[in-house]
C-alpha cells in the first residue's frame, strides 16, 4: 500500500522542488548579475579614485622626498654659509676654509663656493670647478635676489653638465656684497625623481614653473627641453596649461591620469601620471574574477539551494504522504514530529487534526449507532401506533354504522309516535262521536220518558216489555262496566306510556349504547299503541251493541207505548224508572267524557313523544355526522400514523447510511495495513 | 577714530547676526534679533596662541558675537605651545562645550587638535590648516582668502606703475612654511604671469614677518645696487620696516610704492604718513565674528550652509579682504 502510494508523492515533492528552484534561480541570477554588476561598477570607481588617491600619496611623498633632499642640502649649504657669515673671515682664508667642506655632501661634491661683487671667486681646492665672470652667471644673480640661500633656475655649467645652484648673499657685514653658492646636478634630482616614484607602472617628471623646463624626466631626451603647450604629448601640454591656469588638481589627460605637486620651496612643479589602462586593468580583472565567483555563487547556490529544499521539504512529503491516508479515510496514521520549522508545526497539526478528526468520527459513529437503535425503536411504536390507528378507525366506522342504525330507530320510533298520536287523534275524534251520540241518547231518553209518561195506560205489557228493557238495560250496565274497564286500561297505558316515553328520552341522551334501549322502548310504545287500539275498538263495538240495545229499548218502548196508553200509570211507573236510566246515562256520559279527556292526554303525550323522537333522530344525525368526522380523524390519524411509521423507517435507513459512511473511515488500527 | 570703527563693526556684526537668526528661526517668525532661541545656553570655547594685535581684534570680535547671540564664550589662557593648546582644548570637550574656535598654534597640528576635540566641531581661524585636515561642518577654516591679498597688492603695484610689461620687484615673504607667506607669494607671481608681465624678483626672501628683519634684509638688498620699482611684503610689520630702511638710507617710499597685508594700525598708520602706499584689510572682527556665527550654526543646526562667504566644497568660510590705500586707510583705524 505504502509503495503504491509513494511514487506520486514522488512526484509532487519534486514539482514543488523545481518550483521553487524555477522562482529562487533565476532570483539569484539575476542578483548575483546584479550584485556583480554594481560591484564591477563600485569597484571600478574605487579602484580609479583609488588609483588617483594611490597616485596622489605618491606624488606627495615623492615631492616631500624631493624637498627633504633638497632642503637637507639647502641646510648643509646653509649651515657652511652660516659659518662663513659667524666666521668674519679675511678673504684670503676663504679658499682654505672651502676646501674643509669640499666631498663632505655627496650630493654638491664641489662644495661651496663664493663670488664677490668684483669678480674674484673662491672655490674649495679639489674641486673641478673653473668660474669666469661669476657676476654674469645665473647663479650670482639669482643669489643676489636673497639672503637665505634658495636654488635657482637649472643651466649648464662649463662642463656641460645641467646643475641647479642653491645660492643667497653672503651676509658677513662688508659692504662688497659677496654670493655663495653650492650646486647640485639634475641628473641627481632626475634620479631621485625617477626613483621615487611611488606607484607601481606610474612616471613622474619635474618642471620648473618659471620657464617651464623640464628638470628630470626618465627620458633623459626630453630634460631641459621647454613645455609649449603644442608638444603633441598629451600629458606635457596638460601640464604647460595647468602651470598656465595655475590649477593643479588631478585630471585626465589623453590616456593619463595625471597628478600635480608643488614642490615647497622652490617654483617647481612634480608631475606623476598613470596610464588608465593601467588602472583599468586592475578593474577588468576584477570583473572578470567577480564574474567567475559569481557563476560559481550561483552554482554553489543552486546545489546549496536544491539540498537544503530537499532537506526542508522532506518532512512534507511525509505530511503528503499522511495527508493522502487521510483522504481516502485512514485516521489511524501517526504523525512524527521531525523538524522544528513551519513545517514541523503543520505535521504537528496534521497530527492534531488526525487524533480531533479520530475522536469524532468514533463519537460520530457511536451517535450514529444510538441514532438507528433509536430509530428502530420509534419505527417499531410507529407501528404500533399505525395498528391500534387502524383499530381505532375500524371502530369508529363500527360505531358509525351503529350511529346509523341508531338513527333509522329512532326515525322509525318517531314515525311510529307520529302515527301514534294520529291514532290517538282519531279515537278522539271517534269518542266525540259518541258523546254526541250519548248527547242525542239523553235527549231521546228525555222525549221517550215523556212518551212513557203519556202513555201510562197497558202498564202490564209496559211491564213485560219494561222487565226486557230492565234485561238489557242491565246488559248496557254491564258494557258500562266493561267500558270503565277498559278505561282504566288506557289509563295504565297512558301512564306506562309516559314513563316508557320518559326513559326514552333519557336514553335518548346517551350516545351509542342507548340504541338497544331505545329500540326496547319504541317496541313497549308500539305494544301500548295497539292496545291503545284495540281497546278503542273494544269500546267501538261495545258503543254498538249499546245503540243497538237501545234500538230494541225503542221498539219495545212502541210497543210499551201502547201498553202505557192502556196503562198510564205503568207509564208512571215507568217514568220513574226512565228517570233512573237517564240519570244512568247521563253518568255513563260523564264517564265517557271523562275518557275522552284522558284520550286527549295520550294524545298529547304522544304527540310529544313523536316530537322528541323527532328531536332525538336529528341528534342521531348530528352524532352521526360526528362519527363520520370522527372516521375520518382517525383515517387521518392513521395516515399520520402510517408517515411516522415511514419517516421512522427512513430515518433508521439514513443512520444505517451514516453509520455505513462513518464507518468508511479507520480510526482503529488495523495490524494488518502495516503489516510489510 | 578707533570707536568710530569699532561702532561701525558692531553694527555690521548686528545686522550680520540679525540676518543669522532670521535664518535660523525662519522667515514667519519675528525675531528678537538676539539669534535664535536655540543659541541660548550654547558653550562655545575660544582657544588661541600668544595673542597680538590682529590676533586680539579676532579674538575680542569672537567673544562680542557670541554676547550678541546670547551665547557663552568662554576664552581658554594663550597657548605658548601645541602641547598645552591640545590641553586646553581636550578640557573644552570634556567640559562639553558645543564647537570649539581655535586660532592654531600650529596650522600643521591641526590633526592632532581634531582628534582631541572628538565629534565637537572645531572651527579654525587665523592660520589656515592644510585642506586635507578639514572637513564640511565639522573642521572648517574661516579667515581670508590670502590669494585675494597678494592678487590686491599685484594688481595695485601694477597700475601704480602705471601698467609696465615688465618690473623688478622686491618681495618679503612671511615666516617659510606659513600658509598665508606662501599664498600671498604665490598669488603675487601668478598674477603677474597670468597677466603676461614680466616680472623680475630683484630680492625674493623671508623676513618672518618682522620689521627689523625686513629693515635689515632691505639695506643689504640696497647694496647689491639692484634696481627696482616695487616693495611687496607679505604682511604691514615687515613693509613698515622697508619704509623704515628706505628712509635711514634717504630713499623715498613716495616714489617707490611699499605694499603690505593686514591693514594693522601700523600700517595705517605709515599710509597717512607717506611711507606705505597700500594694505589689504584683514577683518579681524569681521572673520571673529563669522567665526562664532559658523560655531552657532554647527552647534545648533549641524550645518554651515547659508553662513556668508561659505565655499562650495564647505571646507572655508571666506571673510573677504579690502585694500587700503590713502583714500579710505582712515575707515580702518
Amino acid at each position: 500500500m505504502a509503495k503504491t502510494e509513494k511514487s506520486p508523492k514522488g512526484t509532487k515533492t519534486k514539482k514543488i522542488k523545481d518550483k521553487l528552484l524555477l522562482f529562487i534561480v533565476p532570483a539569484v541570477v539575476v542578483t548575483i548579475i546584479i550584485l556583480v554588476a554594481i560591484s564591477s561598477f563600485l569597484s571600478k570607481s574605487r579602484l580609479e579614485e583609488m588609483a588617483r588617491n594611490e597616485l596622489e600619496s605618491s606624488i606627495t611623498n615623492q615631492a616631500d622626498n624631493i624637498y627633504a633632499w633638497l632642503e637637507q642640502n639647502l641646510e648643509n649649504f646653509s649651515t657652511i654659509k652660516a659659518s662663513l657669515e659667524g666666521m668674519d673671515l679675511d678673504e684670503t682664508y676663504y679658499e682654505e676654509v672651502l676646501t674643509t667642506f669640499v666631498g663632505s655632501n655627496s650630493n654638491a661634491p664641489n662644495g661651496v663656493y663664493i663670488a664677490t661683487q668684483s669678480g674674484k671667486v673662491y672655490t674649495g681646492r679639489g674641486t673641478d670647478l673653473s668660474i669666469t665672470n661669476p657676476t654674469d652667471q645665473q647663479w650670482y644673480k639669482e643669489g643676489l635676489s636673497r639672503i637665505n640661500m634658495a636654488y635657482g633656475e637649472p643651466y649648464k655649467n662649463d662642463e656641460g653638465e645641467y646643475v641647479i645652484s642653491a645660492s643667497g648673499i653672503l651676509n658677513d657685514g662688508s659692504d662688497e656684497i659677496k654670493v655663495v653658492a653650492a650646486d647640485v646636478t639634475l641628473g641627481k634630482i632626475s634620479i631621485i625623481v625617477n626613483s621615487g616614484v611611488k606607484m607601481k607602472n606610474a612616471n613622474s617628471f619635474l618642471v620648473d614653473r618659471n620657464d617651464m623646463m623640464v628638470l628630470a624626466h626618465r627620458d633623459s631626451s626630453l630634460v631641459s627641453t621647454t613645455l609649449t603647450g603644442s608638444l603633441g604629448r598629451p600629458v606635457m601640454d596638460g601640464t604647460y596649461n595647468a602651470i598656465i591656469s595655475s590649477d593643479y588638481s588631478t585630471t585626465n589627460l589623453g590616456q593619463y591620469t595625471v597628478a600635480f605637486k608643488e614642490i615647497k620651496g622652490t617654483d617647481w612643479l612634480l608631475v606623476s601620471y598613470i596610464e588608465n589602462s593601467v588602472i583599468l586593468a586592475n578593474v577588468t580583472q576584477l570583473i572578470t574574477i567577480l564574474l567567475i565567483i559569481g557563476v560559481v555563487a550561483t552554482i554553489l547556490i543552486v546545489i546549496l539551494v536544491s539540498a537544503i529544499i530537499g532537506r526542508v521539504i522532506k518532512p512534507l512529503s511525509y505530511i503528503t504522504e499522511n495527508i493522502h491516508a487521510m483522504s481516502s479515510g485512514d485516521f489511524t496514521i501517526e504523525v512524527k514530529n521531525t523538524s522544528n520549522d513551519e513545517i514541523g508545526v503543520m505535521g504537528q497539526q496534521v497530527g492534531k487534526f488526525v487524533g480531533l478528526m479520530r475522536d469524532m468520527l468514533s463519537s460520530i459513529n457511536d451517535e450514529s449507532e444510538k441514532l438507528k437503535e433509536e430509530s428502530d425503536n420509534s419505527d417499531q411504536v410507529s407501528r404500533v401506533m399505525f395498528d391500534a390507528s387502524q383499530s381505532q378507525e375500524s371502530a369508529m366506522v363500527n360505531l358509525n354504522q351503529t350511529v346509523d342504525q341508531l338513527a333509522i330507530a329512532v326515525n322509525e320510533i318517531a314515525e311510529n309516535a307520529t302515527t301514534l298520536a294520529m291514532v290517538v287523534s282519531d279515537t278522539k275524534a271517534n269518542s266525540d262521536t259518541a258523546s254526541e251520540r250519548m248527547a242525542e241518547t239523553v235527549e231521546i231518553s228525555k222525549s221517550g220518558r215523556a212518551d212513557m209518561e203519556k202513555l201510562s195506560v197497558a202498564m202490564g205489557e209496559i211491564q213485560a216489555a219494561n222487565q226486557e228493557l230492565v234485561a238489557s238495560v242491565e246488559k248496557v250496565g254491564q258494557a258500562s262496566e266493561e267500558i270503565t274497564n277498559i278505561v282504566g286500561m288506557i289509563s295504565e297505558i297512558a301512564e306506562e306510556t309516559n314513563l316508557l316515553s320518559l326513559n326514552a328520552s333519557i336514553e335518548a341522551a346517551r350516545a351509542g349504547e342507548a340504541g338497544k334501549g331505545f329500540a326496547v322502548v319504541a317496541s313497549e310504545i308500539g305494544g301500548l299503541a295497539k292496545h291503545s287500539a284495540e281497546s278503542a275498538q273494544s269500546i267501538s263495538d261495545l258503543i254498538n251493541q249499546v245503540r243497538d240495545q237501545i234500538e230494541k229499548v225503542v221498539s219495545q218502548a212502541d210497543a210499551s207505548a201502547k201498553s202505557i196508553e192502556a196503562n198510564g200509570e205503568l207509564i208512571d211507573a215507568a217514568v220513574t224508572t226512565f228517570d233512573k236510566i237517564f240519570e244512568n246515562i247521563e253518568s255513563t256520559s260523564d264517564v265517557i267524557k271523562e275518557m275522552i279527556a284522558d284520550i286527549n292526554k295520550v294524545d298529547e303525550v304522544s304527540t310529544n313523544v313523536a316530537a322528541i323522537s323527532e328531536e332525538q333522530a336529528a341528534s342521531a344525525d348530528e352524532i352521526l355526522e360526528t362519527s363520520k368526522n370522527m372516521v375520518e380523524q382517525a383515517q387521518a390519524i392513521t395516515q399520520s400514523s402510517q408517515d411516522v411509521a415511514d419517516n421512522s423507517h427512513q430515518l433508521a435507513n439514513t443512520s444505517q447510511t451514516l453509520t455505513g459512511y462513518v464507518q468508511q473511515f479507520k480510526i482503529v488500527k488495523e495490524d494488518t495495513d502495516y503489516d510489510e | 577714530m578707533m570707536n568710530n570703527r569699532l561702532k561701525k563693526i558692531a553694527a555690521l556684526l548686528v545686522a550680520g547676526v540679525m540676518v543669522i537668526g532670521m535664518t535660523l528661526t525662519g522667515c514667519g517668525n519675528s525675531s528678537s534679533g538676539s539669534g535664535g532661541g536655540s543659541a541660548k545656553g550654547m558653550k562655545i570655547f575660544f582657544s588661541t596662541l600668544t595673542l597680538d594685535t590682529f590676533k586680539g581684534m579676532l579674538q575680542d570680535a569672537v567673544v562680542e558675537g557670541g554676547k550678541e547671540a546670547g551665547v557663552t564664550v568662554d576664552v581658554g589662557a594663550e597657548c605658548g605651545s601645541v602641547d598645552e593648546q591640545v590641553a586646553q582644548i581636550k578640557q573644552a570637550v570634556d567640559a562639553g562645550y558645543d564647537a570649539i574656535i581655535c586660532n592654531p598654534v600650529d596650522a600643521t597640528t591641526a590633526l592632532q587638535l581634531e582628534v582631541t576635540a572628538g565629534d565637537t566641531p572645531i572651527l579654525f581661524v587665523n592660520s589656515q590648516p592644510d585642506e586635507q585636515y578639514l572637513e564640511p561642518d565639522k573642521y572648517m577654516y574661516v579667515g581670508s582668502y590670502d590669494k585675494d591679498a597678494g592678487n590686491f597688492q599685484a594688481e595695485y603695484v601694477w597700475n601704480k606703475l602705471g601698467q609696465p610689461s615688465s618690473m623688478n620687484i622686491v618681495l618679503f615673504q612671511g615666516e617659510p612654511g606659513h600658509p598665508a607667506a606662501g599664498l600671498r607669494t604665490t598669488a603675487v607671481k601668478e598674477y603677474y604671469k597670468k597677466n603676461g608681465i614680466d616680472v623680475t624678483f630683484v630680492f625674493n626672501d623671508t623676513a618672518y614677518w618682522d620689521t627689523a628683519k625686513a629693515a635689515e634684509e632691505f639695506k643689504l638688498f640696497l647694496k647689491t645696487k639692484q634696481p627696482f620699482d616695487a616693495v611687496i611684503c607679505n604682511n604691514d610689520s615687515m613693509a613698515v620696516g622697508v619704509v623704515q630702511a628706505m628712509r635711514e638710507v634717504g630713499l623715498d617710499p613716495g616714489k617707490i610704492p611699499v605694499v603690505g597685508v593686514d591693514a594693522t594700525t601700523e600700517g595705517c598708520q605709515s599710509i597717512i604718513d607717506g611711507g606705505m602706499q597700500f594694505t589689504v584689510y584683514q577683518s579681524a572682527t569681521g572673520q571673529g565674528a563669522a567665526a562664532i556665527q559658523t560655531a552657532i550654526a554647527l552647534a545648533t543646526k549641524g550645518t554651515a550652509k547659508g553662513i556668508e562667504g561659505l565655499t562650495e566644497d564647505g571646507y572655508y568660510v571666506w571673510v573677504p579682504y579690502e585694500p587700503v590705500d590713502a583714500s579710505n586707510v582712515k575707515d580702518y583705524m
